[in-house]
C-alpha cells in the first residue's frame, strides 16, 4: 500500500503585468481558501506541515503556491529574464497573488504569509483589503530594512551555503533539528532569486507612513512573530499591528523568522489562535 | 564556565575536530580567525575543518582573516547552552547587540556553513571570559 500524502500539486498559467508564469501549487483541504506564500528565496514546502494538517484542513483550503522564479514556478516564459537583473517590487508582488487567485477562482481568501510573505500580507490589506477575507503576516513589519545584500549572491562564494547558514539563526535554538535543516535545505535551493526578492523586503516595502490607511475592520489583520526572530524583532511587529486600525499582534514564544517550518506543532498553536480570531471577527 | 584559556582550548578544538556535522562537509574549511572577547582574545587556525591550531595569546602582530568583537558578557551569553533572543548567533548579535563582524568577511562567507556550526560548539565548551 502505497504511503500517499492526501497533498496535490499542479499547475496554472497566469499573466502578471504583461509577464506569463506557470505557477505550481500545493494543496488540501476544504472550506475557506488559506492561501499560504513561502519566504524569500525558499518555496512552498515551508508548508509541509500545515498543508498535511487534519485539524485545519477539515475546515480550510490550504494553498502553498511557488513563486515565480522559486521551487516549481519557473521565471517569466515570454521574456529573456536572463537579461536584467532581478528586484522584486510590491506592486507586481500583489498583482501576481490577486492573479493567482483570481485563476483559482478563490472566494474571500485568508492570505498568510512568513517575512516576505508577511510584508506582502500588509501590502494586500493596504491595497486590496476587498479582495481577502483576512490576512495573517507573520514575521512582518511596516518596513524591514537591512539584508538586501550582495553576499546573498557574490560569485567568489558558495552562494547557497551563504543564503542556507546565512539565514541559519533566523531560527530558535529550541527548534528541532531535523525542521532547521530541513529549512537550511530549502535555502540552499533559491540562491539566485534571494537578494532580488529582498529588495521588495528591505527597500520597496516600506508602509511607516501608511499603516493608518489600513482597515483592518474590513480586512482584519492578526500579525504573530517568534521571539528570536532579530529581523524583524517582536517589537517592530507589535508596533506595526499597534498603528493598524483593530490590529492583532501575537508573540510567538521560542521560535523564529521561518515557524511554520522550523517548528510547525508549536506554530499551529498560534496559528489556531489566528483563525479563530479571524471567525470571530468576520462572523463565520 | 571555563576561564582556563589553554583547557578551554583544548575542549573547543576537541569538539570542533569530532564533530559530524563539520566533517560531513570539512573540506576545505581552511581560515583564521579572531574571537575577540574584550577581556581576552584567541586565534582559531583552521585546516581542512580540524582545528590545526589555537593562539590563546596573540601578539600584535599576529594574522587572521576575521574578527568577532563583542564584550565580554555577550561572549558568555553566546556561551548559555540555549542562549537568549539575539545572543543565539553571529547575525543576530550583529544586528541587534554589540557584536562587531571586522576584516576580510569575505573568507566568513565562503565558510560560513562550518563557521556557524562550530560558533555553536561554544555552547558546550563554554568560553574563557
Amino acid at each position: 500500500m502505497a504511503r500517499h500524502s492526501p497533498v496535490t500539486g499542479r499547475y496554472v498559467t497566469i499573466e502578471v503585468d504583461g509577464l506569463e508564469y506557470k505557477v505550481f501549487y500545493l494543496h488540501n483541504g476544504t472550506g475557506t481558501p488559506l492561501v499560504c506564500q513561502h519566504t524569500a528565496g525558499c518555496h512552498n514546502h515551508q508548508w509541509r506541515g500545515l498543508l498535511e494538517d487534519e485539524e485545519i484542513t477539515k475546515n480550510y483550503n490550504v494553498i502553498a503556491y511557488d513563486l515565480a522564479r522559486h521551487g516549481k514556478s519557473d521565471p517569466p516564459l515570454n521574456v529573456e529574464w536572463w537579461k536584467s537583473e532581478y528586484k522584486l517590487t510590491a506592486e507586481h508582488y500583489v498583482n501576481f497573488i490577486v492573479k493567482f487567485c483570481d485563476a483559482l477562482e478563490l472566494r474571500d481568501p485568508i492570505f498568510m504569509g512568513s517575512s516576505f510573505g508577511g510584508n506582502v500580507a500588509l501590502q494586500l490589506a493596504l491595497h486590496r483589503p476587498d479582495r481577502f477575507k483576512a490576512v495573517i503576516p507573520v514575521e512582518a513589519a511596516d518596513y524591514a530594512p537591512g539584508f538586501f545584500l550582495d553576499w546573498w549572491r557574490h560569485p567568489h562564494a558558495n552562494a547557497a551555503q551563504v543564503c542556507a547558514s546565512g539565514v541559519w539563526d533566523l531560527m530558535a535554538p529550541q527548534s528541532p533539528d531535523r525542521d532547521r535543516w530541513l529549512t537550511w535545505h530549502y535555502y540552499t535551493q533559491g540562491a539566485e532569486v534571494f537578494k532580488g526578492d529582498l529588495y521588495f523586503y528591505s527597500v520597496d516595502h516600506d508602509l511607516r507612513r501608511q499603516l493608518a490607511d489600513i482597515d483592518g475592520k474590513r480586512c482584519p489583520v492578526v500579525m504573530m512573530t517568534g521571539s528570536y526572530d532579530y529581523l524583524t524583532p517582536p517589537e517592530a511587529t507589535e508596533n506595526t499591528a499597534r498603528q493598524i486600525k483593530n490590529g492583532v499582534y501575537i508573540e510567538m514564544t521560542d521560535i523564529g523568522h521561518f515557524p511554520m517550518s522550523e517548528n510547525y506543532p508549536l506554530f499551529r498553536v498560534y496559528l489556531k489562535e489566528a483563525l479563530r480570531i479571524i471567525r470571530e471577527r468576520t462572523g463565520d | 564556565m571555563a576561564t582556563d584559556v589553554k583547557g578551554w582550548a583544548s575542549k573547543f578544538k576537541s569538539l570542533t575536530d569530532s564533530d559530524p556535522t563539520i566533517a560531513a562537509m570539512g573540506k576545505y574549511y581552511t581560515c583564521t580567525f579572531m574571537y575577540d572577547m574584550t577581556d581576552r582574545k584567541v586565534i582559531v587556525e583552521m585546516h581542512d575543518g580540524k582545528v590545526k591550531n589555537i593562539n590563546t595569546d596573540p601578539g600584535p602582530l599576529d594574522a587572521y582573516d576575521f574578527a568577532l568583537r563583542a564584550s565580554a558578557q555577550t561572549w558568555r551569553e553566546f556561551a548559555q547552552p540555549v542562549p537568549r533572543p539575539m545572543f543565539h548567533g553571529i547575525w543576530a548579535a550583529s544586528f541587534r547587540e554589540d557584536l562587531k563582524l571586522e576584516g576580510n568577511l569575505l573568507v566568513l562567507m565562503q565558510n560560513l556553513r562550518n563557521f556557524t556550526v562550530q560558533f555553536e560548539l561554544l555552547r558546550k565548551s563554554g568560553v574563557p571570559v
